[in-house]
């Protein structure tokens, strides 16, 4: 039998991957099986509906390819430094981080898995998140070098998918979806964005594309359908100036959209108890076992 | 949530050199450290395409150690054995399929020698 010793492991080495953001409770992962389904925009929403609600929250745009976030959100200005750390910027009530402060968006940057790696692994460890209850992460869309580095530098609460009614999106979503339950990422649910067409002047309500396509994926994989958001200009002109439609025009129903599926979000954290910490279960197993 | 995620719940040395890990399935599984450096998954211990293993017993010293486990991310843990070696990322699946109890292995094969022993 092996000598072993589990003794010899105490001495102390660098800060563990999971304590790259030991005051986070909570990271999600917002992906999408491609581009422009409005995946930003969800997560934006999202991160301010919230934010209303009172908790504490961060966005981190590592949509390294099309970093629109300080967009979205208006961010009135880029980050500071801190003692060699990263201060990130604030509105709307959610502290931001984008790779749109640090890449000029005239120059196209040919990104190459490391750098894609480390960039991602300055997000968390060089940026004063300070105590967070969530981190709202605005993916790349597909399935890549992000997804992975991610998956595989801190533990993820979970995902959300965010695709359109249409067919066609529901293969990605699929792929998407396989891929973080291979990492053991809880799917927290399916957003069916620009799903129907509310009547500005009579608030008639018409179904744009073939309708209900997220919820019967999220039928056929087995997991939460979060709800729908219906398209309406307003969303992009929110998105346009900076202010998401959950701050700009708050009794809209867009807006109650994006606040129900926030609640609903925020509940299947709290029905466990609000102690669903994935990083501590396992660490702290992890540092008995080297005391034992 | 519909989907059960597969992780551990707690872990423990069972005896000096076997580690034990209590998963959220309700299994109790069995696991010498010798027999998980063994079976590393990396892809210089195992063939990528064929699964077969590359190493040889001869190469892993009968008395291996565990010097440090990582977490990563939420899907696998990262061994650092006495050998030196910590390429392979053991994932829970891997692990849950390999437990050595005597449920999952009621008759324990041969465990491979070898002659180097530190
Ligand atoms: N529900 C909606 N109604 C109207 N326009 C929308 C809606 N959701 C997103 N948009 C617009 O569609 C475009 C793509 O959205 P974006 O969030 O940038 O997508 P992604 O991040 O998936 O690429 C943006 O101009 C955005 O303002
Ligand atoms: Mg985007
Ligand atoms: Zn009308
Ligand atoms: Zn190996
Ligand atoms: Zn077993």
């Amino acid at each position: 039998m092996a000598d072993t010793s589990a003794g010899q492991t105490a001495q102390a080495g660098g800060p563990s991957k999971q304590d790259l953001i030991p005051d986070v409770k909570h990271v999600i992962a917002v992906s999408s099986g491609k581009g422009g389904v409005g995946k930003s925009t969800v997560a934006a929403n999202l991160a301010v509906a919230l934010a209303l609600s009172g908790a504490r929250v961060g966005l981190m745009d590592a949509d390294i390819y099309g970093p629109n976030i300080p967009m979205m959100m208006g961010v009135p200005k880029a980050p500071e430094q801190q003692d060699g750390k990263i201060k990130p910027a604030e509105s709307h009530g959610v502290k931001i981080i984008s790779m749109g402060f640090f890449v000029p968006e005239e120059t196209a940057v040919v990104w190459r898995g490391p750098m894609i790696h480390t960039a991602i692994q300055q997000f968390f460890r060089d940026v004063l998140w300070g105590e967070l209850d969530y981190l709202l992460l605005d993916l790349p869309p597909g399935t890549g070098d992000a997804q992975l580095t991610i998956s595989q530098l801190v533990p993820l609460s979970g995902a959300i998918t965010v695709t359109t009614p249409q067919e066609v999106a529901l293969h990605d979503v699929r792929k998407g979806m396989m891929m973080f339950q291979k990492v053991n990422v809880p799917l927290l649910g399916i957003i069916e964005n620009m799903s129907y067409f509310v009547c500005g002047h009579c608030g008639e309500r018409t179904e744009i594309f073939s309708t209900g396509g997220g919820e019967r994926a999220a039928e056929k994989l087995g997991i939460p359908f979060l709800g729908r958001i219906p398209i309406d200009p307003a969303i992009r002109v929110g998105g346009d100036t900076g202010r998401p439609i959950v701050v700009a025009n708050t009794a809209s129903p867009q807006a109650a959209a994006f606040r129900e599926i926030a609640a609903k979000l925020a509940a299947q954290f709290t029905e466990k108890g609000g102690g669903d910490q994935p990083s501590s279960p396992i660490e702290s197993m992890l540092k008995k076992l080297k005391r034992s | 949530m519909t989907t059960t995620v597969l992780e551990p719940k707690d872990m423990n040395w069972l005896e000096k050199g076997v580690l034990g890990i209590d998963w959220s399935d309700g299994h109790k599984g069995v696991y010498p450290v010798r027999y998980l450096r063994l079976h590393c998954p990396c892809a210089a211990c195992t063939d990528e395409w064929t699964g077969e293993l590359r190493l040889k017993a001869d190469d892993i010293p009968m008395f291996v150690a565990v010097n440090d486990i990582e977490p990563v991310g939420r899907y696998a843990l990262k061994f650092t054995f006495s050998d030196g070696h910590d390429t392979g990322l053991f994932s829970y699946t891997f692990l849950r399929r390999y437990c050595q109890c005597d449920t999952c292995v009621p008759v324990k094969p041969q465990e491979p020698k070898s002659r180097r022993l530190l």
